[in-house]
């Protein structure tokens, strides 16, 4: 590798500096043209190539375009036919290569014609500009060519729609995927639940005190605990129980321990509260109530 | 008797020193047994890396790739033959049930034979493409050996390939220059992910048939780095197929041969790019190998702390939506004889798919410790807000590495009905939990006063 990097520009130079390449490939009298459709042969700008440094200015080349690449190619300063000579285009960034062959003739003239039909879609879509190289090279002795002559500058017009094929198939790391979670369901503000939560509660009391106002006491109870006591309590009770059965449910029980024990005291107040309930007739039969 | 037997085994698979995850036996195809001088050093170089080499002609009676329908060998050579047809016995389709069943091939095209017709009807089937004419050749008239080659520039001095992508892993990496003596180019097609390129003509090659009259060449094969001298296949079942456009870069000859690239005499290091290309397609290098996989239900470090049973259920059947789980497995990569711990390249991550369908999470596993010839990689996430069944899954397939598919399917159920929080910590229910607080409240109290209130004087007696 170091190897190759270390000829590498040596390769550039010697190739650049014809002057001392007795038997180097280089070109000539190139001359790169860029024709818009309908236009007259000729018309269009003309640009001059030299082998040694690239053009300063970009090549663009429209969708309508043709690009005439015209050159002699040169072995030493003899014109000669080589055996390969490319017009290679590289994407800078996908690293796409394509070559189009000049067609040369046995006194080293040739040509290539370029339009956007000829390019891959990579170029077209290309954000950077595309470098061309001219390769020259033949069998023999002789030191080849190769080098930048000019940027390709490929506008596109955007209302032409272009084919590009769908991306094929490459195993490499997806895109990584986070379930989104549905939002927990969300409470009213906290002081609106507790303003109507006060409300209801304030309802006991005022039941109360309309209660009282109308004259609710508990006076009969001496008399009903003095006539029935155990009816009277256990039935009293066993409603309190049941409430608290049902408390035992909403907090800790099943359904499997609170039905028997819901059973048995839905038992005892059958039983004890028809005792108290005669016990109360018995006393509205009496006109006390 | 059973066990002497398997003593015996042990014995003797401890007596090769390294071997292929797949197996040892090789099957090399060589016409000419003349020949097979020309390419004793690599099967001197096998051999001593534990394979057992068996060498036929294509026309030998009794040469099958299958016997009693299972593979007879685990890996095969097929080298230049010169004649067209190689015989009933190695068939396209003999190939290609030979992968199928895992074996691996290596072809070897020269330009100087004519390539087989069961060799490019492989190919073809499996999307590379090769000059249809006898003697394509890739010339390069930048980097050529100058020794043996000045005037046809046809022997090409090429660097070791780099990585074709960033996150792939490069098993041909080495130093020093590889000597491709007339090589026939390849090309990929462009659809399949299965194939990949090796070693690539370096821009300015091209290939082009020395027949053809003209003195330019105007319609060629292939140019530039489309053109592949060494390209690679590597089928779903994980069964290799490596594609050598130069025979003769397998030779002794080029092994270690004096050559001049653009003035400079160089070394060529055919013999180690040679072994790693052997040993890649052989399965002694880029074999992943699962080890175990756990998944539990993360109850978080307080509760770890606090419980003597610090993990729970391994691998559970049912876990439930919503929940925390961590997941494990441990990936082993074999290196020419042994496992070792597998590490992805930055670029490059194993994931983890949990999919009902279509994946609902898919996470970079991250490696969280290692053991003597394993890494353990590891991620932790919620299973979604959706009950079904879903799967665990590893799906990992990189270019030139042996596919890992796992799944493991579980359970996910909804909130059973003690699960969701008390009515009580919503605060929204207050209301309603003071409505029944005071019906009951009231109810008793109704109750009570429905019992013990005495009539008060001021209330006037209805007489009935």
């Amino acid at each position: 590798m170091r190897l190759l990097r270390s000829f590498v520009p040596s390769l550039l130079l010697s190739s650049a500096a014809i002057v001392s390449a007795a038997s180097s490939w280089s070109f000539e009298d190139a001359t790169v043209a860029v024709q818009a459709k309908g236009a007259g042969v000729g018309a269009g700008a003309k640009d001059k190539l030299s082998p040694t440094s690239p053009l300063s200015k970009y090549v663009s080349l429209g969708s309508a375009d043709t690009l005439k690449l015209q050159l002699t190619t040169v072995d030493g300063k003899k014109a000669a036919r080589p055996h390969q000579a490319f017009l290679t285009l590289t994407d800078p960034t996908t690293g796409v290569e394509e070559s189009f062959i000049f067609n040369i003739n046995d006194s080293g003239k040739g040509s290539v014609n370029l339009a956007h039909k000829d390019l891959p879609h990579q170029f077209l879509t290309s954000a950077k500009p595309i470098p061309a190289s001219i390769v020259i090279g033949s069998f023999g002795s002789s030191t080849p060519y190769k080098s930048k002559v000019f940027d390709f500058d490929l506008a596109r017009d955007p209302n032409v729609p272009l084919a590009v094929p769908e991306k094929p198939l490459r195993y490499a790391a997806e895109k990584e995927i986070h379930h989104i979670f549905r939002d927990d369901p969300r409470s009213p503000p906290k002081i609106i639940t507790l303003v109507f939560a006060v409300a209801v509660v304030a309802a006991l009391p005022a039941l109360f005190i309309v209660w009282v106002t109308l004259g609710a006491n508990a006076s009969h109870l001496g008399k009903a605990l003095g006539n029935a006591p155990v009816s009277h309590i256990l039935f009293f009770g066993s409603i309190m129980a049941m409430e608290g059965i049902f408390f035992l449910y909403y907090t800790s029980w099943n359904l499997f321990q609170t039905l028997p024990a819901a059973l048995a005291v839905g038992f005892v107040a059958y039983i004890s509260g028809s005792r108290a309930l005669s016990e109360v007739q018995e006393r509205r039969l009496a006109g006390l109530r | 008797m059973r066990w002497l037997f398997s003593f015996l085994a042990f014995a003797l698979l401890g007596a090769v020193q390294a071997l292929s995850y797949a197996g040892s036996r090789l099957l090399v195809i060589l016409e000419d047994k003349a020949e097979r001088e020309k390419y004793s050093v690599l099967l001197e170089d096998l051999s001593s890396r534990g394979f057992h080499t068996t060498v036929e002609s294509p026309k030998a009676g009794k040469l099958s790739l299958f016997r009693h329908g299972e593979r007879a060998y685990d890996h095969v050579i097929l080298l230049p033959t010169k004649s067209k047809g190689l015989g009933p016995a190695l068939t396209a389709n003999q190939f290609l049930d030979f992968m199928k069943k895992e074996g691996n091939v290596i072809v070897a095209l020269s330009s100087d034979h004519a390539t087989p017709t069961s060799v490019q009807s492989m190919l073809l089937e499996l999307d590379v493409h090769i000059p249809s004419a006898k003697g394509d050749v890739v010339v390069d008239h930048f980097n050529y050996d100058s020794k043996s080659a000045a005037d046809k520039h046809d022997v090409l001095l090429l660097p070791f390939p780099k990585a074709i992508r960033p996150d792939v892993k490069n098993y041909f990496a080495g130093e020093g220059l590889i000597a491709v003596p007339r090589a026939v180019g390849q090309t990929l097609g462009n659809e399949s992910p299965l194939i990949e390129p090796v070693l690539r003509a370096p821009s300015t090659a091209y290939s082009y048939n020395p027949k053809d009259e003209a003195d330019a060449v105007e319609d060629p094969f292939a140019t530039g780095e489309q053109l592949n001298i060494v390209s690679a296949m590597q089928a779903h079942n994980s069964a290799r197929l490596t594609v050598v456009g130069s025979a003769e870069l397998l030779q002794n000859k080029w092994f270690s041969e004096k050559a001049t690239l653009n003035g400079q005499a160089v070394k060529t290091a055919n013999r180690d790019f040679v072994q790693k290309l052997t040993s890649w397609t052989f399965k002694e290098t880029g074999v992943l190998k699962m080890g175990k996989l756990l998944h539990y239900h993360d109850e978080g470090v307080s509760k770890k702390l606090n419980t003597s049973l610090a993990i729970s259920e391994h691998n559970p059947k049912i876990y439930r939506i919503k929940e925390d789980v961590a997941f494990q497995v441990e990936i082993s990569e074999y290196e020419n004889d042994h496992l070792a711990p597998f590490f992805p390249t930055d670029n490059d991550a194993i994931q983890l798919e949990f999919s009902m369908l279509s994946p609902f999470h898919r996470l970079n596993l991250t490696p969280i410790s290692q053991t003597a010839n394993s890494t353990i990689f590891g991620v932790s996430f919620r299973t979604p807000d959706q009950h079904g069944i879903f799967n665990f899954r590893i799906d990992y397939r990189r270019p030139f590495l042996t596919n890992i598919d796992e799944k493991r399917q579980v359970t996910v159920r909804h909130f059973a009905h003690d699960e969701w929080p008390r009515s009580w910590q919503i605060s929204g229910a207050w209301v309603w939990i003071g409505g029944i607080w005071v019906t009951v409240i009231g109810w008793v109290a109704f109750v009570a006063l429905w019992l013990y209130s005495a009539p008060t004087e001021k209330s006037v007696k209805k007489t009935q």
